[in-house]
């Protein structure tokens, strides 16, 4: 039974004519998301010489009935929009009824399909006009096969790069197809060598393992957030492993692959300190919406979409993303593997602290031997007798269980599950100091092996903690200048400057004209840093000129991070040893001890197996 | 001095003082050197006040060094204080520091509550500080050791100077950023050396009552801090007391505490060369001058490498930049004795050496383009400076 019919004429035009088939990625893409929509869960993408010669999608979807074979080729024939108003709430990949068209026009192309039901078609096109028509064997699903892909079209044909990168581009289709679909089973063959495949298990991090390999798949952090009109959910990689590009961060919405800079900074805020400058993660978003509130008819290739609340929508990212990240220990491991345990965090067997300044401040007065003899006694004393101090027996039970690593030992001890503690959860493991090095990294043990940290990084991450909060409650004052400071822009700056004037002044800053592109001031805002007022303005112009608006949340952060790095203990300071205490200690109780407000690890970490490794005391 | 009212009936009152102002700015100032605006422990960055019965005493301390001064109640017959309450304090140091210089009126007077607040009158103004609890505070080393010497402090200033410069900068060998100190036989020397260069320098003092041998490694950094809170008081001693990981230097009334370095420092004495193939005397302000030069061209080459040709009773000192040009300038040394010779060594070396020395003429010992130089004042066998020559291709 046919179910294609013919768009009205106005829907026709509505929608907007585009060029399909640029190169041949977009005859895979096409044809991909055409056995998407048909619902098939394996599709096999076949190539030769970059798909120039011949591409080939096979897939084990709905197929075609037999009289909806020839008229799939008519433009704007489609089987998935009937409406106008369907336009407003497209839940298909595709809508148009323009690709298949599109890409029999400019190649050889056969089609073999059935329906299951009837007996299955067989059809060549040569240029768009069908020139053969008989039957084929009536097993479920669909295959086309493109060849000569711009016999026709010699100008389009010059403009192909090589081979290698048609490749690449058809494999990032093929990548996000898969990373859109977990559970449809993508192979894609070049030359009869698989290069991608996909399990089709439905698991996100299996596809990501695919792409990228399982050490990138096992530091994902699983996301995942809610609000009354959108749902998100993904995999964000850990920021030690990151990328000079942009790209590896996938956005879906409904599935689709689409393009958003507001959602990707979303993404990035969620990253926010952890990810250093000019680094971008990998990482993986799926949103859900109604398809009304999604507009993706913006654009032919459908890669970008208008979404309303928007805002709403990246708060809820960046928060599901910050607060997954926040769940864990951002530890990077020298062997590279972050440690991705996404454990209970309750768990966490309690230990008691015999570090002396547990209990009384830190003391120079006695010889070492000494003072850490009697105080750890002390610290011990006062510490059994509080109820929180739990069961030795949980934790044995823990390490019989698995004798692989200690911190698995640790973490994993399920009979402390109703613990009573509501305290805040401390993500910082308990380190006992060592020593330190060449005055600039601090050594320090736990039962999970060796820690370095930077001490620079270290204080850099708690003072930029600290000048975060007091940063913010600066009063709205302004000073007056007795000479004015003059600045120059660009005819466009100027514009921007101009335009957004009253802007400014509301945040501080009274721009006046001052020849043809120049502006005075006459008094900044008073919580500008000394000495770097014109800098800061001119950060100021620029924030604006490139997102429309300024955020003294920004400028103001950007500030608490100069101030730590200026206000901590720099390499190659000596610190006695109740200063490495205090500095761990108050490392501590930082809400992200991991990495330093740059983005740089803040300690690393090497487990007692990684020891014992390092001297092949295993294999 | 005035009485001053207990103005907060509700908080106790936990210390209480009048002080003289250009006293207590001196005292402050002192301490103010130990304390980093750098540290992990933020208490640190303030100084303590601790009243007592005999006087007024302010603390300061950072990673390596610990600073006391002592205003005695009476001193010459003058008054300097007058404690009313005896207690203690740590207030924030530079801002404490600022305000006690700006007062106007002769007398400061410091009021505490129980909650660490204090408030300081002098004359119509009255600041209202928030102080931390001073039992936060770490103790100083207790330092009760029977190993002790004096020395004069011109005497210690001089070899401070002439061996601290010397130490290494870097923390990638720790216990060379430290100058050594061996005590034997009523005799103290000095090394330092980064593993370029060495200084060494001998001094005699009196011993206390035991005679044993002590060595022991000082932080350069301390020493520098030493050096420029001793006052000008030349001829007074300075008490120095040892112990296995601290040291403390007692002058007047002001007690520096200093951590140790431990590790072995290397043993250095075989390093210095006895013998000379080259011996030259010179006068030493002609050669730092002759140095300085030729360094103004050697400094913009990254080395910043002068040559020395010794030669027929001659001496040439040349640098030369690749971009710039060269400069010759010969010298005539006041004594020439043994082989030729042409050698590169650091301009910065050689000029940190010769302006540590008091000394009209120098002596400079070569043993060959590779090996190390020495240069000692003439008159005086207890200095040696040491450089390692540069290499050249
Ligand atoms: N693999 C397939 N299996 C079953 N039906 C298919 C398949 N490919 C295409 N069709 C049918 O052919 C019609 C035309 O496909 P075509 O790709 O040209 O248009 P579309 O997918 O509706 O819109 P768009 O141009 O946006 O892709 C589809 O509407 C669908 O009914
Ligand atoms: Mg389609
Ligand atoms: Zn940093």
């Amino acid at each position: 039974m046919g179910v294609i019919k013919r768009l009205s004429e106005t829907l026709a035009n509505k929608i907007a004519a585009g060029e399909v088939v640029e190169r041949p990625a977009s005859v895979v893409k096409e044809l991909v998301e055409n056995a998407i929509d048909a619902e098939a869960s394996s599709v096999l993408i076949e190539i030769e010489e970059g798909g120039l010669k011949r591409i080939k999608v096979t897939d084990d979807g709905r197929g075609f009935a037999p009289e909806d074979c020839r008229i799939a080729f008519e433009r704007h024939a489609t089987s998935k929009i009937h409406e106008d108003s369907d336009l407003f709430h497209i839940a298909t990949l595709g809508f148009r009824g323009e690709a298949l068209p599109s890409i029999s026009a400019v190649s050889h192309l056969e089609l073999t399909t059935s329906d299951g039901v009837h007996p299955g078609t067989h059809l060549v096109l040569q240029g768009g006009h069908v020139i053969a028509d008989g039957l084929a064997q009536s097993r479920k699903g669909t295959s086309i096969k493109v060849e000569g892909l711009f016999y026709n079209t010699p100008a389009r044909l010059k403009y192909l790069k090589s081979i290698h990168t048609e490749l690449g581009q058809m494999t990032d289709v093929v990548n996000r197809m898969a990373l859109a679909y977990p559970h449809v089973r993508f192979t894609l063959v070049h030359e009869q060598k698989t290069v991608f495949q996909s399990n089709g298990s439905g698991q996100l991090s299996h596809v990501l393992a695919a792409i990228y390999g399982v050490r990138t798949a096992k530091a994902a952090f699983p996301f995942s957030g809610k609000s009354l009109d959108f749902k998100v959910e993904g995999l964000a990689v850990h920021p030690q492993i990151s990328r000079a590009g942009r790209q590896y961060v996938y956005i879906f919405i409904n599935n689709r692959f689409i393009r958003n800079y507001p959602i990707f900074n979303s993404i990035m805020e969620g990253y926010h300190t952890l990810m250093m400058i000019g680094r971008y993660p990998i990482c993986v978003l799926h949103i859900q919406m109604d398809p009304s509130l999604v507009d993706v008819n913006v654009h032919p290739a459908k890669l970008e979409a208008r979404i309303s609340k928007e805002k709403e929508l990246c708060a809820l990212i960046s928060e599901s993303i910050r607060s997954a990240f926040h769940r864990e220990r951002l530890i990077p491991s020298v062997t590279g593997k972050p440690h991705s345990r996404a454990s209970k965090p309750k768990n966490e067997q309690q230990t008691l602290d015999f570090s002396p300044t547990a209990v009384t401040g830190p003391d120079l007065s006695e010889p070492i031997e000494h003072s850490e003899h009697t105080q750890t006694e002390k610290a011990f004393s006062e510490q059994v007798h509080e109820p929180e101090t739990h069961t030795f027996s949980s934790q044995m039970a823990g390490k019989d269980e698995s004798a692989t690593t200690l911190e698995q030992s640790v973490q994993d001890t399920s009979d402390v599950e109703d613990s009573p503690s509501d305290e805040p959860q401390r993500r910082m493991p308990k380190l006992y100091p060592i020593g330190q090095m060449h005055g600039t990294y601090i050594f320090a043990q736990n039962e999970d092996g060796l820690y370095i940290i930077d001490q620079h990084a270290a204080q850099e991450r708690i003072k930029y903690e600290f000048f975060r909060e007091k940063v913010g409650e600066t009063a709205r004052e302004v000073q007056q200048l007795l000479v004015p400071m003059t600045f120059d822009f660009s005819a466009s700056e100027y514009e921007t400057v101009t335009e957004y004037q009253d802007y400014l002044q509301e945040i501080g800053l009274n721009f006046e004209s001052f020849g043809t592109r120049s502006l005075i001031i006459r008094s900044y805002p008073t919580w500008l840093p000394e000495g770097r007022e014109e800098e800061m303005i001119n950060d100021i112009v620029h924030q604006l000129i490139e997102t429309g608006k300024v955020s003294i949340k920004k400028l103001r952060e950007k500030l608490a991070k100069m101030m730590a790095c200026k206000r901590s203990i720099k390499a190659n300071h000596y610190l006695r040893p109740d200063e490495i205490q205090a500095l761990l200690d108050s490392l501590s109780k930082a809400q992200d001890p991991f990495t330093c407000p740059h983005g740089r690890p803040v300690l690393v970490h090497f487990t007692p197996y990684e020891m014992e490794k390092m001297f092949k005391r295993v294999q | 001095m005035q009485e001053l009212q207990d103005s907060n009936p509700n908080a106790a009152l936990a210390m209480k003082c009048t002080v003289q102002k250009d006293k207590l700015a001196d005292a402050v100032n002192r301490v103010m050197k130990a304390i980093s605006s750098k540290t992990t422990i933020p208490i640190l960055t303030g100084v303590k006040i601790t009243s007592g019965r005999d006087g007024i005493t302010l603390t300061g301390s950072n990673s390596d060094i610990s600073i006391q001064t002592f205003i005695p109640l009476e001193e010459d017959g003058n008054e300097n204080a007058v404690v009313h309450t005896p207690g203690q304090i740590v207030l924030p140091s530079r801002l404490f520091s600022e305000l006690v210089r700006k007062l106007q009126d002769e007398d400061v007077h410091i009021e505490v509550d129980s909650r660490f607040i204090a408030k300081i009158t002098s004359g119509a103004t009255e600041f209202s500080l928030n102080g931390l609890d001073p039992e936060e505070y770490p103790n100083l080393p207790i330092i009760n050791g029977s190993d002790a010497f004096r020395i004069r402090k011109d005497l210690l200033k001089d070899m401070i100077k002439q061996t601290v410069y010397a130490v290494s900068v870097t923390e990638t060998r720790p216990v060379l950023t430290g100058v050594k100190w061996m005590i034997n036989d009523g005799k103290l020397s000095c090394v330092a050396t980064d593993s370029h260069r060495l200084a060494q320098r001998s001094v005699s003092v009196e011993n206390g009552e035991d005679s044993g041998t002590h060595t022991l490694v000082i932080p350069g950094s301390s020493l520098n801090e030493l050096s420029k809170i001793l006052d000008d008081d030349d001829e007074q001693l300075v008490d120095i007391i040892m112990t296995t990981n601290q040291i403390l230097f007692k002058s007047n009334n002001v007690q520096f505490y200093s951590r140790l370095l431990d590790g072995n420092y290397p043993d250095t004495s075989r390093l210095i060369p006895t013998e000379s193939k080259t011996t030259i005397d010179l006068g030493t302000k002609d050669l730092y001058r002759a140095i300085e030069r030729a360094s103004l061209l050697a400094k913009e080459e990254r080395n910043n490498v002068v040559k020395l040709r010794a030669e027929g009773n001659q001496v040439e000192i040349s640098s030369q930049s690749l971009e710039l040009g060269r400069v010759f300038e010969t010298l005539v040394p006041e004594h020439f004795e043994g082989d030729p010779l042409r050698i590169s060594f650091s301009a910065k070396f050689m000029m940190d050496a010769l302006g540590k020395l008091d000394a009209q003429s120098v002596r400079i010992h070569f043993v060959g383009p590779m090996r190390p130089i020495i240069i000692r004042p003439i008159g005086d066998e207890n200095i040696l400076m040491l450089i390692l020559p540069i290499r050249t291709f």
